[in-house]
């Protein structure tokens, strides 16, 4: 089982502590909620589920919050949280996604070029993101959207190295297929 | 695998920060999030308490029909609750605790013919009266505590397990919900009403149930490669579950 942050030491704790642990995650979370927000976007495609994800993950944080010890491992908990949480809704026998053997109707009909085709370019990619499979579309977020590099990627999804760099790789294949040629950005340089 | 370079990698990171711009206003908060939070932990208290007082009622019948001796009329009244048990669906806690208690202080003989097979582990094992069935709420409770006492009932070690996250996203109220963080993973209990679509992940065991629903049991390994954590208690407590709900 994926430990948490380190828990800090049982008892009771004093109201001021109490005061204390309620405005640090409140800071926590005012620092952290976009940024947990737009990576459960990507990870499932849907911004009113994503603000669902996200806010299960900070309730899961709160509710340990006043035993944690290690507020270094916040961000990886919360990943490996956020990571779990969708993907696992993702196997739940009322909403299984599949990796989709076509195109998604619509997207792959051009480049998108122009600055008025953002909005657009934004939406391609998030389609293209739902034909890759959960895991290694978790990878890539981790990777091009948080930054992570490839040890820390394998610490949230509690994998190995070599794990994530084939996942990277699947999952780029994946993605560039399900694309074609919709987004120059991500083809391989030549 | 097919490197990619720095200058790639730049490229479409680029791309992925511009996907996810754009974001509309968050659509909750922090006041949200902690009075979320303690919903679920007085919920989840109230569950064990509920538990624990059941445990007890079970501890304090056994221990009062022991101290009483294995009487006729003991057995005669057990047995003759057990029956009725069978006809007249659930009755309160304590007198479920008293039908799966007393024959087993009685020397076993009198057990009703509603008692399920023994569950792995020390539980006393509960009657099956009148199947839990669908859920009432608005939305489905993802940790519902009569569907965890169920499950507890036949897999104890994970009585007092972390309830996994889950999302807060409205399900039909019919189903109910149980994730819980075992060693090495998370097992997943769920019941879906009649009607409703089923295709459980891989490695799932799922069994229509007594109110004509299905129950779908499932677990799966944090690493992967790991074994799923309690594998090989998922078909008994799918049947357990089953004619409980």
């Amino acid at each position: 089982m994926s430990q948490g942050p380190r828990n800090r030491a049982g008892g009771s704790a004093r109201p001021g502590e109490v005061a204390d642990a309620e405005q640090e995650f409140d800071a926590y979370f005012r620092a952290r909620r976009d940024a947990v927000r737009r990576t459960a976007y990507l990870l499932c495609g849907d911004w009113h589920r994503a603000d669902d994800h996200a806010q299960a993950a900070f309730v899961a944080l709160h509710r340990h919050w006043r035993r944690i010890r290690d507020r270094a491992a916040l961000d990886a908990w919360m990943r490996r949280t956020l990571v779990r949480t969708v993907v696992d809704e993702t196997r739940r026998p009322w909403r299984r996604e599949r990796a989709a053997d076509t195109f998604p109707e619509g997207v792959a009909e051009g480049p998108a070029d122009g600055p008025a085709d953002a909005i657009a370019t934004r939406h391609v990619l998030v389609d293209g993101l739902r034909a890759v499979p959960p895991r290694q579309r978790a990878v890539l977020v981790l990777r091009f959207l948080e930054g992570l590099d490839v040890a820390a990627t394998a610490e949230v999804l509690e994998c190995s190295a070599g794990t994530v760099k084939s996942q990277t790789a699947h999952g780029l294949a994946a993605l560039r297929a399900a694309l074609g040629d919709s987004l120059e950005d991500l083809r391989p340089a030549g | 695998m097919q490197e990619h370079g720095e200058a790639d990698e730049a490229r479409i990171a680029a791309l992925f920060r511009d996907a996810a711009s754009g974001a509309p206003p968050p659509g909750f908060d922090a006041t949200q999030v902690v009075a979320t939070s303690r919903r679920i932990t007085r919920r989840r208290r109230s569950a064990v308490a509920g538990a624990a007082l059941a445990v007890l009622a079970v501890v304090g019948v056994g221990v009062a029909a022991g101290l009483g001796g294995p009487s006729d009329k003991t057995v005669a009244t057990a047995s003759g609750q057990a029956a009725d048990s069978a006809a007249s669906g659930p009755g309160a806690g304590s007198e479920g605790a008293a039908r799966a208690a007393a024959p087993e202080a009685a020397g076993g003989s009198g057990a009703g013919p509603a008692l399920a097979a023994p569950a792995p582990g020390s539980s006393p094992v509960a009657p099956i009266g009148t199947p839990l069935g669908p859920g009432t709420g608005e939305c489905a409770d993802r940790q519902d505590p009569a569907l965890r006492a169920l499950v507890e009932q036949t897999l104890p070690e994970v009585a007092g397990a972390p309830e996994a996250a889950t999302t807060l996203e409205c399900r039909p109220g019919g189903e109910r919900g149980v994730a819980l963080e075992v060693g090495g993973g998370v097992l997943t209990i769920t019941y879906l009403p009649p009607g409703a679509v089923t295709e459980p992940p891989d490695g799932a065991r799922t069994a229509p149930t007594a109110s004509g629903g299905t129950v779908v049991v499932a677990s799966r390994a944090d690493r992967a490669g790991d074994a799923a954590p309690l594998a090989d208690r998922l078909e008994p407590a799918v049947a357990y579950l089953a004619p409980r709900l």
